[in-house]
């Protein structure tokens, strides 16, 4: 009888550099960012020439004048491309024969434009990239709400302008859905529960590399023509569009199975690589909210993947599944896009909850109030998100007596949320807060929320509904909430855990004066767009009634106002962290977090050993302190629980061979 | 008694020894765990096609959920179901063999599902070139395309993980050997156990949902 104790898929993300490159090949031949990008243009033209080959002289295509499939070939293998460069299907192919790959990691910076399989680094990516998204998609709505400046005189044509407000919606969606678990996800999850690594880091990777991936072939779109539907692309409009549309549909499809990836990773992490001691009693809330999160990227994004397939097929075979005259129906669209997209809401929306109730303690210097209801909201929000979807059809096709109900379980689903609320309420209460910077943000997004989140429950209601629907008044609703909400929770996450990760402290000054400039300029833009809402003007239309331009040029102006308060951000980045840095303490906040327990930045390995879990985060006020973790744990088998003092044994000196078995049978898996 | 050293990129020399166990059963944990997640994802992607499925069969726009004569070829679909359920069933029969002790029936089963899944996925693409009717000509061939689509995709990655894991079967069983080993001893560790039992139940899944859209096209229609 034999024992395998071949590493753990990507175990070798622990293995500490040992100088310059582990790779075997000269730098030049090693897969990065170049040979993504040469490979990816390769791929879109192979892909584009096969589309030809396959659809050239069929009649809907000489119809049409266009080849969807082309295109659509041309993109998706633009991104095996891209995958195969950057190294994302070695370690697939070398399975097919039997072989595992040996990680490459080098230390210096080029380690960042290459696969990496630490979370520490797939972090930093991630919130590179977010914040590409982000900035692309705030430059767009800089030019729509330039559009907007005066009513009849119009610098750019009705087809740019709807293209360029489809793709800010698009981007700023799909930047949202992986904002928080992207970057602060990978990086914090594994140092919140004394893990060193990600359960599965190849999967981790991958999901940065597709999120990447889906940046580039949305933005094909603007040099395809755009698309005509807006973020939410509905039919038959999707199957009338240009090819443009065929980036939409391929760049929510690839960053849909980057989310499923993400989620993927995350629950299994999460689950089965707590540290001794960290029982779900203990984790912290941030964890909760990302667990949650996951569950919904996991589960919810699959629906918007065959969504995606089916219009797909439309364009290109062509199927009909959306078209009323051959058999499809559009309302099936917008049953799969919202059975996804509401969910999303939440994706977006229960990091940002994480954040805010993971940091109110710490500079409330209290306990968080009623963690268990703030985390049974955080799972009731999670549920019930699958049962609302149809409140985004109650105007179009859904039966009028099934409105009720939808109508009910979209106003149930305030009453967790409400429990998100009370904990942050009970937590400030009487409390001496702190006021720094991130706890600037955490306040700014319950007030911004509570504005979201109400103006959200009058629109549950179908009579409001019906009267506001396709207006500003809904558009300044999910502003509220998602950059309202998640976009403060996240400046407030990144102000609060920068010394965490790069060992240096944002300027506070700076930090105030974008927190300030952000705040007010965001609710002088998007608050009189409620009124703009209920004073009638529709969404995505670039004209609008004369006696509304005051307002307009009012939100305009905040608008660029808010866009500077960005760029403020970015200059505080580039001077506290290049120009002028100032080392942080090793726990700048006084924080009790078990990341904050280990060195800042953290090393390779993230603890020395690994932790006995003794105690939640939140003990802030016991007049003697207790301590959350025992960081040398003498009784690390004890804690870690009876198989694994037994499988210690059995593979003392072995450097963690596991025992096993002679029979399946015996140990299935099933423990 | 044989011991295969770990990987020189492991947590060799990182932790204690109660560490790297404790890591290692994070690690069977996170397969097993990855594992089921895996089948309940393609279920949530099932799941919409069956809801395109009978929300087009029930709204039946302009009568086209399914004009009269139109149906796929039941012959190829059932052969296709029929790969299916067989190769989900032998992968159950080598897993008991194979916790009896018989190595060489799971190896014979293995390459048999793998077999029957690629024949699976042969006649699944070759249906695609013996339908009656235009993709777009109704709800039910857009459907009935779409399900196509994904039953390959299904196909591909049970196919897939029962290849990986007659690979690297294959490759521990000639380094064991190559150590002067017994190549027909039971090479099972308990991470590769869960792997092999998780795919498996992957393949029942794949058999199920395939059960459920035979029924769904060609029975009843």
């Amino acid at each position: 009888m034999s024992v395998d104790v071949t590493p753990a898929v990507g175990v070798g993300e622990v293995q500490p550099p040992a100088s310059g490159l582990l790779s075997r090949r000269p730098a030049w031949l090693s897969q990065n960012l170049v040979t993504a990008l040469i490979l990816m243009v390769a791929g879109y033209a192979f892909g584009h020439w096969i589309g030809n080959v396959i659809s050239s002289g069929r009649v809907w295509v000489t119809t049409a004048a266009e080849n969807d499939a082309a295109i659509v070939l041309g993109l998706l293998f633009g991104v095996v491309g891209w995958l195969l460069g950057i190294g994302a299907l070695n370690y697939p192919l070398a399975k097919l024969i039997g072989r595992d790959t040996v990680p490459q990691e080098r230390t210096d910076w080029t380690k960042y434009f290459r696969f990496s399989l630490t979370h520490k680094v797939v972090g930093k990516q991630y919130l590179i990239m977010v914040l590409l998204f982000f900035f692309t998609g705030g430059l767009l709505a800089m030019a729509i709400r330039t559009e907007l400046l005066t009513p009849t005189t119009h610098i750019i044509g009705p087809g740019t302008y709807i293209s360029i407000v489809g793709e800010h919606g698009t981007i700023m969606m799909m930047m949202a859905s992986s904002l928080v678990v992207g970057p602060l996800g990978n990086y914090l999850i594994p140092l919140m529960i004394g893990s060193r690594r990600m359960a599965f880091p190849r999967i981790e990777a991958a999901s940065f590399w597709l999120f990447t991936a889906g940046y580039f072939v949305i933005l094909t779109a603007l040099p395809l023509g755009g698309f005509p539907t807006g973020w939410t692309g509905y039919a038959p409009l999707q199957n009338q569009a240009g090819v443009g549309m065929d980036s939409y549909l391929v760049g929510f499809l690839v960053i849909s199975l980057g989310m499923i990836l993400a989620g993927f990773n995350q629950i299994a992490t999460i689950i089965n690589y707590r540290a001794p001691g960290l029982t779900w009693g203990r984790m912290s809330i941030f964890v909760w909210s990302v667990l949650i999160t996951s569950v919904l990227l996991a589960t919810a994004s699959p629906t918007l993947t065959i969504a995606c397939v089916a219009g797909l097929l439309d364009r290109t075979v062509p199927t009909a599944f959306f078209l009323n005259v051959h058999g499809g129906s559009s309302y099936l669209w917008q049953n799969l896009f919202w059975f996804f997209g509401h969910p999303e809401v939440y994706i977006m929306a229960l990091p940002g909850f994480g954040i805010v109730a993971e940091l109110l303690p710490v500079f409330c210097r209290k306990p968080l109030f009623a963690y268990r209801v703030g985390a049974a909201g955080l799972v009731g929000v999670g549920l019930l998100s699958y049962f609302v979807w149809q409140h985004h059809l109650f105007q179009s096709g859904i039966n009028p007596d099934m409105r009720p109900l939808f109508m009910l379980t979209t106003e149930l689903i305030s009453i967790p949320t409400g429990f998100v609320f009370l904990i942050g309420l009970g937590t400030i209460y009487k409390s001496k807060m702190r006021f720094e910077v991130p706890m600037l943000f955490c306040l700014a997004f319950y007030f911004n929320f509570l504005i979201g989140g109400i103006t959200g429950v009058f629109l549950s209601d179908v009579p409001v509904n019906v009267t506001l629907h396709g207006g500003f008044f809904v558009l300044s609703h999910f502003h509220y909430t998602i950059l309202g909400g998640l976009v403060f929770a996240f400046f407030g996450g990144v102000y609060y855990w920068t010394p965490k990760v790069l060992g240096k402290t944002l300027n506070k000054r700076l930090g105030q004066i974008h927190f300030w400039m952000m705040f007010v300029f965001f609710n002088l833009t998007f608050f009189p767009l409620f009124l703009v809402g209920l004073f009638d003007q529709p969404r995505r239309v670039f004209e609008y009634a004369v006696r509304l331009q005051t307002l307009n040029d009012f939100a305009s102006v905040s608008a660029y106002l808010l866009g500077a308060s960005f760029v403020v951000f970015v200059v505080n980045f580039v001077w506290s962290i290049w120009i002028d840095p100032k080392t942080a303490p090793a726990n700048p906040w006084d924080s009790n977090g078990l990341e904050w327990q280990t060195e800042s930045p953290p090393p390779w390995y993230n603890f020395e050993r690994i932790p006995v879990v003794l105690a939640d985060p939140y003990h802030y006020s016991e007049p003697v302190p207790v301590p959350v973790a025992d960081l040398a744990p003498d009784n690390f088998a004890e804690a870690a629980g009876n198989g694994v003092a037994a499988a210690a044994m059995a593979g003392a000196g072995t450097g963690g061979a596991s025992s096993g078995g002679s029979s399946a049978g015996t140990q299935d898996g099933s423990d | 008694m044989t011991e295969i050293t770990p990987s020189p990129h492991s947590l060799q020399g990182m932790g204690t020894p109660e560490e790297a166990a404790y890591e290692v059963r994070a690690h069977e944990g996170a397969l097993w765990t990855g594992s089921r997640l895996l089948i309940a994802i393609y279920a949530f992607a099932c799941a919409a096609l069956a809801f395109a499925y009978f929300y087009l069969r029930s709204a039946n726009s302009d009568h086209l959920w399914r004009p009269h004569g139109v149906s796929a070829p039941a012959d190829i679909g059932s052969a296709i179901m029929a790969f299916t359920v067989a190769a989900a069933a032998i992968n159950i029969y080598g897993i008991r063999r194979l916790r009896r002790g018989g190595l060489l029936d799971w190896e014979v089963a293995g390459w048999t599902v793998l077999l029957g899944g690629l024949i699976a996925l042969g006649l699944q693409c070759w249906e695609f070139t013996r339908l009656s009717f235009f993709p777009g000509s109704s709800g039910y061939a857009s459907v009935f395309i779409g399900w196509s689509v994904i039953n390959c995709v299904l196909l591909v990655s049970g196919s897939y993980w029962t290849e990986t894991l007659l690979a690297r079967h294959l490759r521990l069983r000639r380094a064991h050997a190559d150590e002067g080993g017994d190549r027909y001893e039971v090479l099972t560790p308990r991470s590769t156990r869960i792997n092999i039992v998780s795919s498996a139940h992957f393949w029942v899944f794949i058999a199920l949902i395939g059960v459920f859209f035979w029924v769904f096209f060609y029975v009843a229609i």
